[in-house]
C-alpha cells in the first residue's frame, strides 16, 4: 500500500469516526433536554444540539434516493454489456424496461402493469417457498436423524395442526396456543435482545475502524 | 491468472520460510508462523496455563439424561456432541447410495470423473476438487508446502471423506467439455417423492376453488375471541375516529406478501374511509407506493356515483417516499411536517402539521418484523399520543405479538387472511346498520297477511310504511353481504310465531300509532351485558351483531325447542339470540321501531363506551378494552363493505387443505426416511 492510499485510508476512516461520534453525542443530547435540567432555555439547547445528526442523517437519506437511481442506471449498462455478449434474458430485461417507461408515459401514470405482472409473479414465488418448506421439513430426518431432528418435526406438525379450523383437532390447539405464547415468544424476546447487543457492536466495530465498509 | 502462477516456486520460498521459523524458534507445524507469545514477568507462560477442558454436554443434576435415539442415514463419524460436526455431515452423505445423494453433491461426483482424466486445463473450475486440493506439485515433494500448511488430522479425514464421495468412478464425462452435468429429470424414480408431494400439495389448495364439496374447516369467528382484546382494540380504535382525524397508514409491504395482507389493507383503508377520516400513506418501500394508489383506484371503483369518489390530496394522502429503510422512518419522526408536505407524485399536499403530535393513529402494516420494530423503535416516541395499530402478515405475528404484550401503545396484531375475514364481518355487523333497507322481497318472501286483518278493516287504519328507496351502491352492498350468507339464514319464519301484520319496521318512523294498531311479537333482551346475535341457532355460529339490554327485535321464528328466537335486525338480515337472554313482548310497530332506534342510544351502552382521551395510563395487567362507539350517522357506510368477498371463503379453505397437505407430506416423508434409514442398517448388520 502506497503512501498515498494509506493516508487516503486514514483520513476516510478519521471521516467516518467524526460522523459517526457526532450523530450519536448530537442524538443522545438532543433528544434528552432532560439531561439539561430542564432549566430555562434547556429545550432550544437540545435542539441545537440535535440539528447536526438531522443534518446529516438527512444527507444520508438523500444519498440512498440517489442510490437507486444509480442503481438503475448500472444495471441498465450491465444488461446493456451483456446484450453485446448475447445473453437472451438481458434483451428481455432492457425490453420490459422499455415496455414499462413507454407504458407509464404514455398512459399518464397508470401503474397498473404493477398488479397485472408483478403482483402474480412475486406472489407465485411466495407460495413456490411454502413447497420448498414442506419439501424440506419432510426431509429433516434424513438429515438430522436424531431426537432433535424427531423434536423439530413434531412440533412443526403440532403447530400446522393447531392451527387448522378444525373441531376434531381442537385439543390441539391449546397446545399450538402454547407454543405460540411461551416458547415462541421468548425466542422473539430473545431475538430482539440479540439484534440490540448486534447494532450496539457492528456500530461499535464501525466507530472504532475496525469495519471499513465505506472503503469499497 | 492461475497458469501464470507457479506452484514449485511458490512451494519452495514456503518451505524456505517454514525452515527458518522451525529453526529460530524450536516450533513446529503453523505455529512456527506466530510472534512468540508475551510473557509477563514473574507470570509462566502460556504453556504453563492449564489447558481448557473439553466441553461436555450439560446435565442437570437428578434428571436422567436425554434418551439417544439411533442416528438414522449415519454409518461412521457420529459425534458425541448434540451439534453435528461436519465429518459428521459428510459422513451421513458418504454412507448413502449415489443416487440419494442431493443433487448438487452428485454433480460434484460425477464432475470428479473428468479430473480423472488428464485435463489439459488444471485449477479451472472450482468442482476440480482433486486437482485443488492435491496439486501435482504437493504430490511431488512431500514435505514441502504441505507440512508447512499442514491440515489438522480432523481436516485430513474431512479431505477424505469429500474425496470419498466425489471421486468415485463413474462414468466419464470428458465427452461434454467439461460442463455440468444435466440434473435429474422430474420425472426420474427418485424425483418421484418430490413430485407427489408437490402435486398433493396444488391439489388440496386448488379443490375449494373448483368445488364447494370439499369446504372443509371452519370459517373463523366474526368477532375477535375474548382473549385477544388487543385486537378488539385495534379495531375499536381505529372505530372511534371522527371526520376530523388523519390516521397514518403505513404501508410496509411489497408484492410477495401482497395475497397475504392487501385485503387487510383495503378493509383497513375502507374503515378509515366509512368514517370519512383522511388516510396519510407513507412507505419505505416504493413499489409499496405505488400499490397503495391502486389499492384507493380499486375501492374508488366500487363507488358507482363518480362525484362521491375519493379524491387525492383531500380526501386521502400518498406521501412521498421515504428512502433508506431505517433512516426514511426516522426521518418521519423528525420531520413529520417536511414528510407532510409533499404527496409521491411530488406535489405540494396542502397539509401544515407541526409534528408527529398531532396525530393519534397510527396504522402500520407489514410483512417482516424489521419494519415494526423501526416503527415502534422510532416512531412511536415521538407522538406523544400516537397509538401504533399493528397489522402483519404471518411470519411477523410472534414479535408483533411481543410487541402488543409490552408497550402499552401498540395495539394488535391483526394478522393474515383469517383475521382479515373476522375484520371484514365486524366492518358488515357494524356499518350494514347504517344503510338503507333494501326491498324486503330482495331478502326473503313476504309473509302474506292474514284474511282477518284485511276482513275487519284492520289493516286499512295502518298507514302503509314508507318505502325508503335505497341509493344504487346501498344496494349493490348489501345484495352482495346478502350473497355471502348461506340459503338458511334466510329460512322463513315458522307458522307458530308468524306475524300477523304486515308493516315492516323501518327506521323511519312517520306512521302514528293509532289505537287500532296492530301488535307484533317481539324479544326484548333482558341480559344485564350485550349479546351476540348469530347466523344459525348455535353458539359456535358468526357472530351476526351485538344486542343489548332494552333492545327490541321482531320475532320471525323459533327452534323446534324454542331455546332460540329467530329475530329481524333492522338491516333487513334475520338472525337467533338465545331464549334465556330475552322476554318476550307485544309491540306495536312503532313501539318497535323506536325500540330499534333507541337501541343505538340506549342509556347501558353509553355507560359500556369508555371514551378514549390517549392517555394510556392503564395498568400493565388491565386488559386494554375499548368498547366500539356505534357509527355516526355521517359516515360513509357503503365505503366500509366490500363488494365481492366471493373468493374470500375459498382462498380460507383452500389454507385448511393445504396446511392439512403440507402435515401428510411432512410427516409421510420423514416416516419413509426414517423406515428406509433403519432398513439399510439391519441390511448392512446382516
Amino acid at each position: 500500500m502506497g503512501r498515498g492510499q494509506r493516508f487516503g485510508a486514514f483520513l476516510s476512516a478519521l471521516v467516518a469516526f467524526a460522523v459517526g461520534v457526532t450523530v450519536m453525542l448530537s442524538l443522545l443530547l438532543g433528544d434528552n433536554p432532560a439531561l439539561f435540567g430542564n432549566q430555562p432555555g434547556s429545550d432550544e439547547l437540545a435542539r441545537r444540539l440535535a440539528l447536526p445528526a438531522d443534518a446529516l442523517l438527512r444527507l444520508v437519506a438523500i444519498f440512498l434516493a440517489l442510490s437507486i437511481v444509480i442503481g438503475i442506471a448500472n444495471l441498465l449498462f450491465v444488461h446493456v454489456s451483456r446484450l453485446k455478449s448475447g445473453k437472451f434474458y438481458s434483451a428481455v430485461l432492457l425490453a420490459s424496461f422499455g415496455f414499462t417507461v413507454f407504458w407509464y408515459v404514455t398512459r399518464q401514470g397508470d401503474t397498473s402493469l404493477l398488479e397485472a405482472v408483478q403482483l402474480p409473479i412475486e406472489s407465485a414465488l411466495a407460495a413456490l417457498l411454502f413447497v420448498s418448506l414442506v419439501h424440506g421439513g419432510s426431509r429433516v430426518m434424513s438429515k438430522r436423524g436424531d431426537l432433535w431432528g424427531l423434536l423439530f418435526v413434531a412440533v412443526v406438525v403440532l403447530v400446522l395442526l393447531g392451527s387448522l379450523p378444525l373441531a376434531e383437532l381442537a385439543p390441539l390447539q391449546a397446545w399450538s396456543d402454547w407454543l405460540m405464547r411461551i416458547p415462541v415468544s421468548a425466542g422473539a424476546r430473545a431475538m430482539l435482545l440479540g439484534i440490540a447487543l448486534g447494532i450496539v457492536t457492528a456500530g461499535l466495530r464501525a466507530l472504532l475502524g475496525q469495519d471499513r465498509s465505506y472503503r469499497g | 491468472m492461475n497458469e501464470e502462477f507457479n506452484w514449485l516456486e511458490y512451494s519452495e520460498s514456503v518451505e524456505e520460510t517454514a525452515t527458518e521459523a522451525e529453526e529460530s524458534s524450536g516450533r513446529r507445524g503453523f505455529r512456527r508462523f506466530l510472534p512468540d507469545r508475551p510473557k509477563l514477568p514473574g507470570l509462566p507462560g502460556w504453556a504453563g496455563l492449564p489447558r481448557r477442558p473439553r466441553l461436555s454436554r450439560p446435565r442437570i443434576p437428578g434428571l436422567p439424561g436425554l434418551p439417544r435415539l439411533p442416528r438414522l442415514g449415519r454409518g461412521r463419524g457420529a459425534s458425541e456432541s448434540a451439534q453435528p460436526s461436519a465429518s459428521d455431515l459428510l459422513g451421513g452423505q458418504a454412507n448413502r447410495p449415489v443416487e440419494e445423494l442431493d443433487d448438487r453433491l452428485r454433480a460434484l461426483r460425477e464432475r470428479s470423473g473428468v479430473s480423472a482424466a488428464p485435463d489439459p486445463a488444471p485449477n479451472q473450475s472450482l468442482f476440480d476438487v482433486d486437482e485443488v486440493l492435491v496439486s501435482p506439485a504437493f504430490q511431488r515433494k512431500p514435505g514441502g508446502v504441505i507440512s508447512a500448511v499442514a491440515l489438522s488430522k480432523a481436516q485430513q479425514q474431512q479431505v477424505e471423506m469429500l474425496k470419498d464421495i466425489v471421486g468415485g468412478p463413474l462414468q466419464s464425462q470428458a465427452g461434454n467439455g467439461g460442463r455440468l452435468p444435466r440434473p435429474a429429470s422430474v420425472f426420474s424414480l427418485s424425483a418421484a417423492p418430490r413430485l407427489l408431494g408437490t402435486a398433493l400439495l396444488v391439489l388440496m389448495a386448488s379443490l375449494p376453488f373448483v368445488s364447494s364439496d370439499f369446504a372443509e374447516g371452519e370459517l373463523p369467528p366474526a368477532d375477535f375471541h375474548d382473549d385477544r382484546h388487543s385486537a378488539t382494540s385495534f379495531y375499536n380504535l381505529l372505530d372511534n375516529i371522527s371526520g376530523d382525524d388523519y390516521v397514518l397508514v403505513a404501508f410496509e409491504y411489497g408484492p410477495a406478501a401482497a395475497g397475504e395482507l392487501d385485503l387487510l389493507a383495503e378493509l383497513l383503508l375502507r374503515h378509515i374511509f366509512a368514517q370519512r377520516a383522511r388516510p396519510l400513506i407513507v412507505s419505505s418501500n416504493p413499489i409499496a407506493v405505488v400499490h397503495a394508489r391502486n389499492i384507493i383506484r380499486d375501492i374508488n371503483r366500487s363507488i358507482p356515483d363518480a362525484d362521491a369518489r375519493l379524491t387525492a390530496d383531500k380526501d386521502y394522502y400518498v406521501l412521498r417516499y421515504l428512502p433508506g429503510g431505517a433512516l426514511g422512518i426516522r426521518e418521519l419522526s423528525e420531520n413529520f411536517a417536511d414528510v407532510a408536505r409533499v404527496s409521491a407524485r411530488g406535489q405540494r399536499t396542502g397539509l401544515d402539521f407541526i409534528s408527529l403530535q398531532d396525530l393519534k393513529l397510527a396504522v402500520l402494516i407489514t410483512e417482516n418484523s424489521e419494519d415494526l420494530r423501526h416503527w415502534a423503535e422510532q416512531v412511536l416516541p415521538k407522538g406523544r399520543n400516537l397509538a401504533l395499530l399493528v397489522a402483519t402478515g404471518y411470519a411477523a405475528q410472534p414479535l408483533a405479538q411481543v410487541y402488543a404484550d409490552s408497550l402499552e401503545k401498540v395495539f394488535g396484531p391483526v394478522y393474515g387472511i383469517r383475521d382479515a375475514y373476522t375484520y371484514g364481518e365486524k366492518l358488515q355487523a357494524n356499518f350494514s346498520g347504517l344503510l338503507p333497507s333494501p326491498p324486503k322481497q330482495a331478502l326473503a318472501v313476504e309473509p302474506e297477511p292474514a284474511p282477518d286483518a284485511l276482513a275487519d278493516g284492520a289493516a286499512s287504519d295502518i298507514a302503509p310504511a314508507p318505502q325508503v328507496e335505497p341509493s344504487r351502491e346501498a344496494e349493490s352492498t348489501t345484495l352482495a353481504l346478502v350473497a355471502t350468507l348461506p340459503a338458511t339464514a334466510t329460512s322463513q319464519p315458522t307458522a307458530t310465531t308468524a306475524p300477523t301484520d304486515t308493516p315492516a319496521p323501518t327506521a323511519t318512523n312517520t306512521a302514528t300509532p293509532t289505537a287500532t294498531e296492530a301488535t307484533l311479537l317481539a324479544v326484548e333482551i333482558t341480559a344485564p351485558q350485550r349479546v351476540n346475535l348469530r347466523r344459525r341457532p348455535t353458539t359456535v355460529d358468526d357472530i351476526l351483531a351485538l344486542g343489548y339490554p332494552g333492545d327490541l327485535y321482531e320475532v320471525l321464528g323459533a327452534n323446534g325447542d324454542g331455546s332460540w328466537y329467530q329475530i329481524a335486525l333492522s338491516n333487513g338480515l334475520d338472525a337467533w339470540v338465545a331464549a334465556f337472554l330475552v322476554e318476550e313482548r307485544q309491540v306495536t310497530a312503532s313501539e318497535l321501531a323506536g325500540g330499534q332506534a333507541n337501541a343505538s342510544a340506549s342509556p347501558q351502552r353509553e355507560r359500556a363506551v369508555m371514551r378514549l382521551g390517549f392517555n394510556f395510563r392503564l395498568g400493565k395487567n388491565q386488559p386494554r378494552y375499548y368498547q366500539a362507539l356505534t357509527p355516526e350517522t355521517g359516515d360513509r357506510p357503503e365505503l366500509a363493505l366490500l363488494r365481492d368477498r366471493s373468493l374470500e371463503i375459498p382462498r380460507l379453505q383452500a389454507m385448511t387443505l393445504g396446511t392439512l397437505a403440507a402435515v401428510l407430506v411432512i410427516v409421510i416423508g420423514n416416516l419413509l426416511v426414517a423406515l428406509r434409514a433403519l432398513l439399510r442398517r439391519r441390511s448392512s448388520s446382516a
